[in-house]
């Protein structure tokens, strides 16, 4: 095979036209001409298609007839220019929406398996870029049409119909992503200098106020995409930053961010898990203390 | 081969093939519910409403302790305690802000702050719920939302055994442990011995931290107290001072007999793919 043989000579050309394709794509919101061949090709047979699933995973594609099309991916290397808390709410959000972009050329009906991704330049020590990427397997759904608004969801096509079956859908990744200044002044820090039990409540307020309001985001963002939000990250911190000569009272940070993801379920269409409650016997030290698990999923 | 499009819900279709969602009455709730939570929270015929939050920020008070005293730090304890009890009483009040029927999968944190030793950070999260046909025999102590740390799967299995969850209780117990003298260290040398004031220390804080909660089960009216878990933990103290917590949920037999599911009998099972 001379895979790498081939077309040497044009290298450089080669190299800078993809390069032209890539930048063209990403200022206008597109996808890049050789991406789009490719996954053309892939949608027609004409190439094979790829997916992140174990073996298992494709017992869906015989079971509930979700078969997978291709890989799909978007990712962006942010600065954060005047917010690290915000940043994370726009990266995320233009990486998800070129990964959307590529899996709705591929008419999927949904993308599984989606993973989140954070990578820093290494060695740089420098903290004010970062790359957010996410992956995922594009899939189809036997017996539906093409759709150009994909679902995504972090779970595997097998999880994704036991889902289905229960009538909820994974739709997409909600963020919240808030951040705030407290300037303390010298009658608040005075207060807590003592020698007894007491709350600094100017900063529990400051700090409730701070994730309530990335709550509040992380809810409206979910309301674009369904009716509902399993939040599985949630992240607070709350910096002490010493006077200097800009800022002659103490002040402190918080920032809290909160990403989940968002279903559409109707409670109303609700059905029964039938549950049963079993006992493993299979382990000795378990026998001994009944151990209770649940067949859920 | 099978094909899910039959079975399937018409909302779900709806949005896989790129329609817009159309079974929403407005409202979206937000939760940290696992999927496996949320289905069995629906399964035991509760909805999600939303995330509710509490925090505190506490200065806690100083307190010398005798170098060889066996004592409880009085104001640590007072401290834990009250701090944590803000920071919950302010998630539930958000509960109640969204009229929910109690609070389900409460975490309760504790942070040291980096810049002060004497600044803890104390809070409660969990995801408010309400009983989707607007049952009301289900509310805690005075009328107000329940409080839980179960996870939504043991919450159902609670109902299923015919209780309710009334409170998540605790009790904190701050104590210093006497260091020994030098005559007593000597004693001990090349022998094999208890060292009884570390025992009655340990013995000592452990029941405090756990009669106080039981004291709080009683007066919320529980029958029993499940999931109980006793911490031990130093936050940023002196060596020898240590916490005792015990937190666990209050609970009640179910008044309403309509409402008592039926009794599941647990099946024994061998994995054959270990």
């Amino acid at each position: 095979m001379s895979l790498f043989g081939k077309g040497k000579s044009s290298e450089d050309g080669v190299t800078e036209a993809r390069q032209q394709a890539l930048a063209e794509a990403l200022s206008h919101g597109t996808v890049p001409s050789f991406v789009k061949t490719r996954l053309a090709e892939t949608l027609s047979g004409k190439r094979p298609w790829v997916s992140t699933a174990m073996p298992s995973g494709l017992l869906a594609s015989r079971s509930h007839g979700i078969r997978p099309l291709g890989l799909v991916s978007g990712n962006c290397w942010f600065h954060f220019g005047y917010s690290w808390t915000r940043g994370h709410y726009e990266g995320w959000h233009t990486a998800i929406d070129r990964l959307r972009l590529e899996a709705a050329l591929l008419g999927a009906n949904a993308v599984v398996d989606v993973t989140m991704q954070v990578k820093h330049m290494e060695g740089t020590g420098n903290e004010d870029h970062m790359d957010y990427a996410v992956r995922g397997t594009a899939v189809r759904i036997d017996g539906l049409p093409e759709s150009s608004n994909p679902a995504l969801a972090t779970v595997s096509a097998l999880e994704f119909a036991r889902l289905l079956e229960a009538g909820i859908v994974p739709v997409g990744i909600a963020i919240g992503a808030h951040y705030d200044w407290l300037v303390a002044n010298q009658f608040s820090q005075g207060m807590v200098a003592s020698y007894w039990n007491q709350e600094w409540e100017a900063l529990s307020n400051f700090l409730t106020q701070v994730r309530r309001q990335a709550l509040r985001e992380l809810r409206d963002d979910g309301t674009r995409l369904g009716s509902g939000i399993l939040a599985h990250t949630q992240h607070s911190e709350l910096y002490r930053i010493e006077p200097d000569e800009n800022n002659p009272y103490l002040r402190f940070l918080a920032r809290h961010i909160a990403i989940g993801t968002a279903i559409i379920h109707d409670s109303r269409s609700r059905r029964s898990l039938c549950i049963r409650p079993v006992i493993n016997v299979s382990d000795a030290i378990r026998l001994a203390t009944t151990d209770t698990t649940l067949e859920v999923l | 081969m099978g094909d899910i499009t039959e079975t399937l819900p018409q909302h779900a279709i709806e949005r896989l093939k790129g329609l817009r969602d159309t079974s929403r009455q407005g409202g979206i709730f937000t939760s940290d519910f696992s999927v496996n939570e949320f289905l069995m929270v629906g399964e035991a015929g509760f909805e999600p409403l939303g995330l509710v939050i509490g925090s505190c920020i506490y200065h806690t008070g100083i307190q010398y302790a005798g170098w060889a005293k066996n004592q409880e730090m009085s104001v640590l304890s007072q401290a834990m305690y009250e701090a944590r009890e803000l920071a919950m009483s302010r998630m539930e009040q958000e509960a109640q802000a969204l009229s929910a029927d109690g609070i389900v999968g409460v975490r309760l944190e504790v942070k040291r702050m980096d810049w002060d030793k004497d600044i803890l950070e104390f809070l409660a999260v969990g995801t408010a719920i309400a009983h989707s046909a607007g049952h009301p025999g289900f509310k805690g102590p005075d009328g107000k939302p329940f409080t839980s740390d179960l996870s939504g799967q043991d919450f159902w299995m609670l109902l299923q055994s015919g209780y309710r969850p009334l409170a998540l209780v605790m009790g904190s117990c701050v104590y210093h442990v006497a260091h020994q003298g030098m005559f007593q260290s000597l004693g001990n040398l090349g022998r094999n011995v208890e060292m009884p004031l570390f025992t009655q220390a340990m013995y000592d804080a452990r029941e405090l931290a756990m009669e106080r909660m039981q004291t709080e089960a009683q007066e919320s009216g529980a029958e029993g107290v499940v999931a109980v878990a006793l911490h031990e933990g130093s936050h940023n103290w002196q060596p020898h001072v240590i916490e005792f917590f015990a937190i666990g949920t209050a609970v009640k037999p179910i008044e309403d007999k309509a409402i008592i599911p039926e009794r599941l009998i647990p099946q024994i099972v061998i994995p054959v793919n270990d």
